[in-house]
């Protein structure tokens, strides 16, 4: 049987929510981490909510404060893509497909979701925020380990992988355009202290450190960082891994020629951001413009794939 | 009357081993595995919706793990008796939408169609397949001070709960283990099955490996989870009016990511008149332009079949065991609660000079909404019952005041007796299946007679238990001969 417009379209959305909470769980993480290593001065917490790509504006001020960001990424109602709204929007997602899904799943996002509504508001405070963090991560890759071991390998399966990974690729574009370009962007001639502090933040909001080391076996330096995250399409959570995984997943869906067609168009101007890895400036434009060519691909899986 | 408990507070043979287990466990254990029964359905996402102040509330599904049991002896006889039942019902429907014999032969009076809130003359010359209409239907069923089970009223539109049933025990069955071992219980997993045979039954004829949609109103529904609950357990697509279009050919497709596929049975779980705008409402979003066309032209089984509602009103249900008489040529294996229907003369003014011992029921509510139950509603509500009756006799019933079977139930102050009532689900196509035992619903509320779950109401898993090794027990099979014999009381109250 076929699989219809309308759950295809859920489960999609399913992932994409899930990665994103996932993904800024992550990268809150590893912010905090970083910043406690960093002096006072140079803490900065607005470029997470540039990071997170939403429309709602922080104030000014209340941008460089870690309570009120903190606040705005965990537990913000108002904020569409906050952490408790992005696993709420995961479960009404998956509430809806259920008859598609493995029952561990369901229960799996079910128990996500009632802890997150449950501990979001108190787990701002930073002291209990890295425990509440690090759950949202752990119970999303349990998620995905009950859909890898227990689902059939079919079109909810591919649809499920397809949220994922442009998610997960639109993450890393982010995370690379907002906080590696302001590193790259310093006057050439200073040198700032925490550099690799912070690249290693980068890497590890992420989840990247380990694998960058062992693929590299260097120093940790911002271009090979870069081009690292963007390239090394064997790490997972690389744009060009990304992009594979959905490759293949298109491949086994029907009627796949204007998708993969989108999926090829991305990664040509992934590889034309190849030159920018060194510039900072360069680097935020031209994820910018990877980041477009992702919507794009959205905008043709959704004409394929659910209003037709 | 206790399900129970004998009227001296000792168990009943059924129950010995639960009472006994209860007992030794004590009370402090029983309330431990009820927390953890009730974490269990939270965290697996049991739930209904209940509309309130504006907004759709998720809400866990209220489970008491005090089962209630039920003699298979006399199970069996339900069974028979709630087959009987639906048959006659189809019956019955088939002859309204066709040749109306019932009618002619002065059995059933034709002014009550006339303004019958569920009857649909767009259905009229249709055949559906086994001449059979309501093809999934949930009886209620209640046990009164005479120890008798009566039935109480007949859902044969979209009824629901059975995936409570089938959640309840899986629930049931971690909770009192030991139980399961030492009782012979009847399992009711089998139920989805036989929902897919059967609707694979409607499907047009030649069309091999049928493809079967649950269509359901969407998230906002009430029994959304059991929708879903449903699809998943037959392997069903869960579609929405949106999903589906009707062809230019007049068959029946569904939207998938491939174009669009035939679907050749729906288990509709919207009301008739939002199917098809086309035919009923049209500001419906919830139906499928054309279905009705799709359905007469017999490209697409519908279950249950526009219309059936028909006999699904609280006044057509005084007639039902005429319609045994009429359509089988038997006696009733189960009665119907004793009926006083205001649209004739007698029986209305023997309704209105007695209000306050009577339930009085407007015909075509659901969900116990618009009772009014004579002994505890105020002079004022009483009152304005008997201007509404006046007003629109046609559409008012009363019956009287039954007094519940309870069943042990875990409240706050411990294990307290709470009224039952017992909803099982009749399948009918070109055999009939019942479910072993049903859904029991209990008012949680100390003497409430109200189970609704919209309202207020509980579960509990209802255990149909063989007693052939209970050796203390004998079979209530003779009580029930007994009663098929007499002339239902309704009968002698309208002659």
């Amino acid at each position: 049987m076929a699989l219809l417009s309308r759950v295809a379209d859920r489960m999609y959305w399913a992932a994409r929510y899930i990665e994103r909470a996932e993904d800024s769980a992550r990268v809150l993480r590893s912010y905090g981490d970083v910043l406690a290593d960093l002096p006072t001065s140079s803490s900065r917490w607005s470029p997470l909510v540039s990071i997170s790509g939403s429309g709602v504006k922080l104030p000014a001020v209340a941008g460089s404060d870690e309570s009120q960001v903190a606040q705005f990424l965990i537990a913000d109602r108002e904020h569409a893509n906050s952490i408790v709204n992005a696993v709420e929007s995961c479960r009404e997602n998956l509430r809806t497909c259920r008859e598609v899904l493995p029952r561990e799943a369901w229960q799996t996002v079910n128990d996500l979701s009632i802890y997150v509504r449950g501990a979001a508001v108190t787990s701002v405070e930073r002291r209990r925020r890295d425990r509440f963090l690090a759950r949202v991560v752990d119970e999303s890759r349990r998620l995905d380990g009950v859909m890898i071991s227990t689902i059939t390998r079919d079109e909810v399966f591919e649809m499920w992988r397809l949220g994922r990974y442009i998610e997960r690729a639109d993450m890393t574009t982010r995370v690379l355009g907002v906080r590696a370009a302001s590193l790259l962007a310093l006057p050439p001639g200073t040198v700032d202290e925490f550099a690799e502090v912070q690249w290693m933040g980068v890497l590890r909001s992420l989840s990247a450190l380990q694998m960058y080391q062992r693929a590299t076996r260097g120093p940790i330096e911002g271009p090979a960082v870069v081009r690292f995250l963007l390239f090394d399409h064997r790490f997972p959570r690389s744009v060009a891994g990304c992009l594979a995984e959905m490759r293949t997943s298109i491949l086994r869906l029907p009627e796949y020629s204007t998708v993969l067609g989108a999926v090829e168009a991305a990664d040509r101007q992934l590889r034309r951001s190849r030159p920018a890895a060194d510039d900072g400036v360069a680097l935020d434009a031209a994820m910018d413009d990877v980041q477009l060519a992702l919507a794009r691909l959205d905008n043709v899986m959704h004409e394929q794939y659910v209003v037709h | 009357v206790d399900e129970l408990l004998e009227d001296d507070g000792s168990p009943r043979p059924i129950s010995r081993e639960l009472i006994e287990l209860l007992h030794r466990i004590g009370l402090d254990d029983v309330r431990e595995r009820q927390r953890v029964s009730d974490l269990e359905i939270l965290t697996m996402g049991i739930s209904f919706t209940v509309y309130s102040d504006g907004q759709n509330i998720d809400r866990a599904w209220p489970f008491d793990i005090i089962p209630r049991l039920i003699d298979g002896d006399e199970w069996s006889m339900v069974e028979r008796g709630l087959a009987q039942r639906l048959r006659a019902l189809n019956h019955f429907i088939d002859d309204i939408y066709n040749d109306r014999r019932i009618i002619a032969d002065g059995i059933f009076p034709a002014e009550l169609l006339d303004d019958s809130a569920n009857y649909r003359p767009e259905c009229r010359g249709v055949h559906p397949k086994f001449g059979v209409w309501a093809h999934i239907s949930g009886s209620d069923l209640v046990r009164a001070g005479d120890g008798l089970l009566y039935v109480l009223e007949d859902n044969l539109r979209v009824p629901s709960g059975v995936s409570y049933v089938l959640e309840n025990r899986a629930i049931a069955k971690r909770t009192f283990p030991e139980l399961f071992q030492r009782y012979r219980i009847r399992p009711v997993d089998a139920y989805t099955d036989e929902l897919n045979r059967l609707l694979s039954s409607l499907a047009p004829d030649g069309r091999r490996e049928p493809c079967i949609v649950v269509l359901t109103p969407g998230i906002f529904n009430s029994a959304y989870f059991e929708h879903s609950f449903l699809a998943q357990r037959m392997g069903a697509e869960l579609v929405e009016g949106q999903d589906l279009v009707v062809g230019d050919d007049e068959c029946v497709y569904m939207r998938t990511i491939q174009g669009l596929e035939r679907v050749d049975v729906i288990y509709r779980r919207i009301d008739d008149l939002f199917i098809d705008p086309e035919a009923f409402l049209p500001d419906s979003m919830l139906g499928v332009a054309g279905l009705m066309r799709a359905w007469k032209a017999g490209n697409v089984g519908i279950a249950n079949a526009p219309g059936a509602g028909v006999a699904d009103d609280k006044v057509v249900y005084a007639w039902v065991p005429d319609m045994i008489r009429y359509y089988l040529g038997e006696d009733p294996l189960i009665p119907n609660v004793p009926t006083y229907r205001c649209m004739y003369d007698d029986e209305r003014e023997h309704v209105l000079a007695n209000l306050g011992d009577l339930v009085l029921k407007p015909a075509n509510e659901s969900g116990g909404y618009g009772i009014v139950i004579g002994d505890r509603a105020s002079a004022d509500e009483l009152e304005a019952a008997a201007e509404s009756i006046r007003a629109d006799p046609r559409n008012w019933v009363a019956q009287p005041i039954l007094d519940l079977s309870t069943g042990p139930t875990l409240v706050a102050d411990g294990i307290e007796p709470r009224h039952l009532d017992l909803r099982p689900f009749i399948l009918t196509g070109e055999s009939s299946y019942v479910t072993a035992g049903g859904l029991t619903r209990v008012a949680l509320t100390k003497g409430s007679l109200v189970v609704n779950s919209s309202q207020g109401g509980g579960s509990k898993d209802t255990w149909i238990v063989d007693t052939n090794h209970l050796s203390a027990h004998q079979p209530a099979q003779s009580q029930w001969q007994s009663q098929s014999q007499a002339p239902s009381q309704s009968q002698s109250v309208s002659d």
